[in-house]
C-alpha cells in the first residue's frame, strides 16, 4: 500500500502534464514568481528557473538575512524548495553569497547593481506623498534605498523611480509604512525581467 | 573455532560513517543558524566544503537534461561523485545515505524487538526495476520538463526538512516520502533502495565495472548461507552477486562470513591482462590466492 501511495506521488506530476489544461496543471506548474515575490539575483528566466535548479538549499542555507526562503509542495507545485524571497517579509540586503554558491547555474554570479529581481513601482493612489490636498513627508523608500539617488530620487520631496538603476531589491517595499487591504505597500516590486526570453546581462 | 569468534569488520566503521554523515547534515544548519557558519554547506544533493563542491550526479543530470544547458561548475561538481561511484560502486547508497542509516536504525530496533538477526524478505520483486526506476524517472522528468527526482528525492528531503526545521522553523509536505520510504522498509527490508531508487540505479550503473569488489574465494566457502541472509539488498554472493552492478559494497556479507570466504578486492586494470594474454594464468591465480591478504 504504501509503495502504490509512493507510486502515485511520483506519477502525480505526469499524470498533470498529460491532462490538458486543468487547475491541477494550472497550480502545478505555474511560477511562484508574483508581486513581491521574486527569485534570488542572478535568477535565470522563470522559464529555466524549474529545471535548472535542484533544490539544493545552499542558496537559502548561506542567506544571512534569512530572506531566501524555499516553498513546499502544496503551495509551489513543483517549484517546491526553489529559492523565493518575500519581500514584505524580509527584503534582499544584495550582499551577493547565494549567487556565489549556487552550483548550477540557477543563480549566476553578478555584480550588485546588475541585479534586477524587479523593479520598484510607487502606487501613487496610495503613497502618502502622492496624495492631493493633504500633504504628508515621508521618504523612508528614499532613505532605505541602497542606490539612492541612482535608483530613486526625490522630485518635489516624492520619490520617483528610475527604471534605469533599480535592482528590485524591495528594501523599499519592506520599508513601507502604507499596507493596502490585499497585502501590497505603496511601493511594490514587479518582476518584470522575471518572465523575459533572454535577460538582459 | 577462532573463525567463530570472529567480530565486525566493516559493519562498525560502516555505521560510524552513516552516523557522522546523518550529523553532519543535522549539525551544519544549527551552526549556520546559531554562528552563521557556512564553511560547510548543503546536504546530500550539493554540499560544500570550503571551496570543494559536490553536486549529487543524478539531480546534476537531470538539471542538464531538462534545462538542456551545460553549466562547468555543474560538471565539475559532479565529477568526484561519480569518479567515486565509478571506481567504489554504490558505496554512497551503503556508506553516506541518511535513508540508509534511518533503515539501519529502524533495523537495529527490529532487531532487538524480534530478537532475529536478519529480517526476511517479504516482497520479492524483480531486480531490474532498479534500472526501470531510473530510466522512467529521467524521461518522466523530460517529459514534464522539471527534474523530478530534485525535489523528491528521499536522501535530498531528509536534508531539506532538517534545514526547514532548523532555519525556518516549519516542514516541507514533501516529507511524506521519507516517511513512505520508511514504511516500506519496515514491510520489507530496504524495499525502496533495492527496487525503487533511480539515484542508487545510477550509481550502481556508473559503478558496474568498479574496482572495489567483494571477492568470494569458493575453497573456504561452507555454504552456510550466511552471506545472503545479511545482505541488505538480498543478493547471493557466493553465486556470483556481489559483482553485479546491484551490489553497494557494504561488507555486510564479509562479516558475516565466518570462513573468510569473502573479502574486498580491488580489482586491476583489465587491459593488462588481455594485452599479454595470460587470463587463464591470472585465473588460476586467483584461485590460489590467500584469502587472508586482504587488499583492503
Amino acid at each position: 500500500m504504501e509503495r502504490r501511495e509512493f507510486l502515485k506521488g511520483l506519477i502525480l506530476p505526469i499524470a498533470a502534464t498529460a491532462l490538458p489544461v486543468s487547475p491541477v496543471r494550472a497550480s502545478l506548474f505555474q511560477s511562484p514568481i508574483k508581486t513581491n515575490v521574486l527569485r534570488p539575483p542572478g535568477a535565470v528566466p522563470e522559464s529555466l528557473f524549474a529545471s535548472k535548479c535542484i533544490r539544493c538549499g545552499r542558496c537559502a542555507e548561506v542567506c544571512p538575512y534569512r530572506s531566501i526562503v524555499p516553498r513546499d509542495f502544496l503551495e509551489t507545485g513543483v517549484n517546491a524548495g526553489t529559492p523565493l524571497i518575500d519581500v514584505t517579509k524580509v527584503p534582499c540586503y544584495l550582499c551577493m553569497k547565494c549567487v556565489e554558491v549556487c552550483p548550477t547555474g540557477t543563480l549566476r554570479p553578478i555584480a550588485q547593481q546588475e541585479t534586477r529581481m524587479g523593479l520598484a513601482v510607487i502606487d501613487r493612489y496610495a503613497c502618502m506623498t502622492w496624495q492631493e490636498g493633504e500633504f504628508m513627508l515621508c521618504r523612508t523608500c528614499y532613505n532605505v534605498c541602497p542606490f539612492k539617488e541612482k535608483a530613486i530620487k526625490l522630485d518635489e520631496l516624492r520619490p520617483v523611480i528610475i527604471e534605469e538603476y533599480c535592482t528590485g531589491c524591495g528594501l523599499c517595499t519592506h520599508g513601507c509604512p502604507v499596507t493596502l487591504e490585499n497585502g501590497k505597500k505603496a511601493v511594490n516590486i514587479e518582476p518584470i525581467y522575471a518572465f523575459g526570453k533572454v535577460r538582459k546581462e | 573455532m577462532n573463525e567463530k569468534t570472529k567480530t565486525s569488520k566493516y559493519r562498525p566503521i560502516r555505521f560510524f560513517i552513516l552516523l557522522c554523515a546523518t550529523l553532519l547534515i543535522i549539525a551544519v544548519p544549527i551552526l549556520n543558524n546559531r554562528f552563521q557558519f557556512t564553511f560547510i554547506q548543503g546536504w546530500y544533493q550539493s554540499i560544500s566544503i570550503g571551496n570543494l563542491w559536490f553536486v549529487s550526479p543524478l539531480e546534476g543530470l537531470e538539471s542538464i537534461l531538462t534545462s538542456r544547458m551545460l553549466y562547468g561548475p555543474l560538471l565539475v561538481g559532479m565529477a568526484i561523485p561519480v569518479l567515486v561511484a565509478f571506481l567504489l560502486g554504490r558505496v554512497f547508497c551503503a556508506w553516506i545515505c541518511p535513508i540508509s542509516f534511518l533503515s539501519e536504525v529502524t533495523d537495529w530496533f527490529i532487531r532487538i524487538l524480534s530478537r532475529k538477526k536478519y529480517r526476511k524478505t517479504r516482497i520479492i520483486l524483480p531486480r531490474r526495476m532498479l534500472w526501470a526506476s531510473l530510466v522512467s524517472e529521467i524521461a518522466l522528468a523530460m517529459i514534464a520538463g522539471v527534474p523530478i527526482f530534485v525535489f523528491l528525492s528521499p536522501p535530498g528531503l531528509v536534508g531539506r526538512e532538517l534545514m526547514m526545521v532548523i532555519l525556518f522553523k516549519t516542514v516541507a509536505v514533501e516529507g511524506v516520502i521519507v516517511l513512505a520510504v520508511m514504511a516500506m522498509h519496515l514491510l520489507s527490508p530496504r524495499l525502496f533502495c533495492r527496487h525503487l531508487c533511480p539515484l542508487g540505479g545510477l550509481l550502481g550503473c556508473i559503478g558496474a565495472k568498479r574496482r572495489l569488489y567483494v571477492e568470494f574465494n569458493v575453497e573456504n566457502c561452507i555454504k552456510c548461507g550466511m552471506c545472503s541472509k545479511a545482505c541488505p539488498l538480498a543478493l547471493d554472493p557466493k553465486n556470483g552477486q556481489a559483482l553485479s552492478a546491484y551490489c553497494w559494497n557494504c561488507g555486510d556479507c564479509i562479516d558475516s562470513c565466518k570462513t573468510e570466504a569473502l573479502s574486498f578486492k580491488w580489482r586491476e586494470i583489465k587491459v593488462n591482462d588481455e594485452n599479454t594474454n595470460h587470463k587463464v594464468n591470472v585465473k588460476s591465480n586467483h584461485s590460489h590466492q590467500n584469502p587472508v591478504s586482504h587488499s583492503l
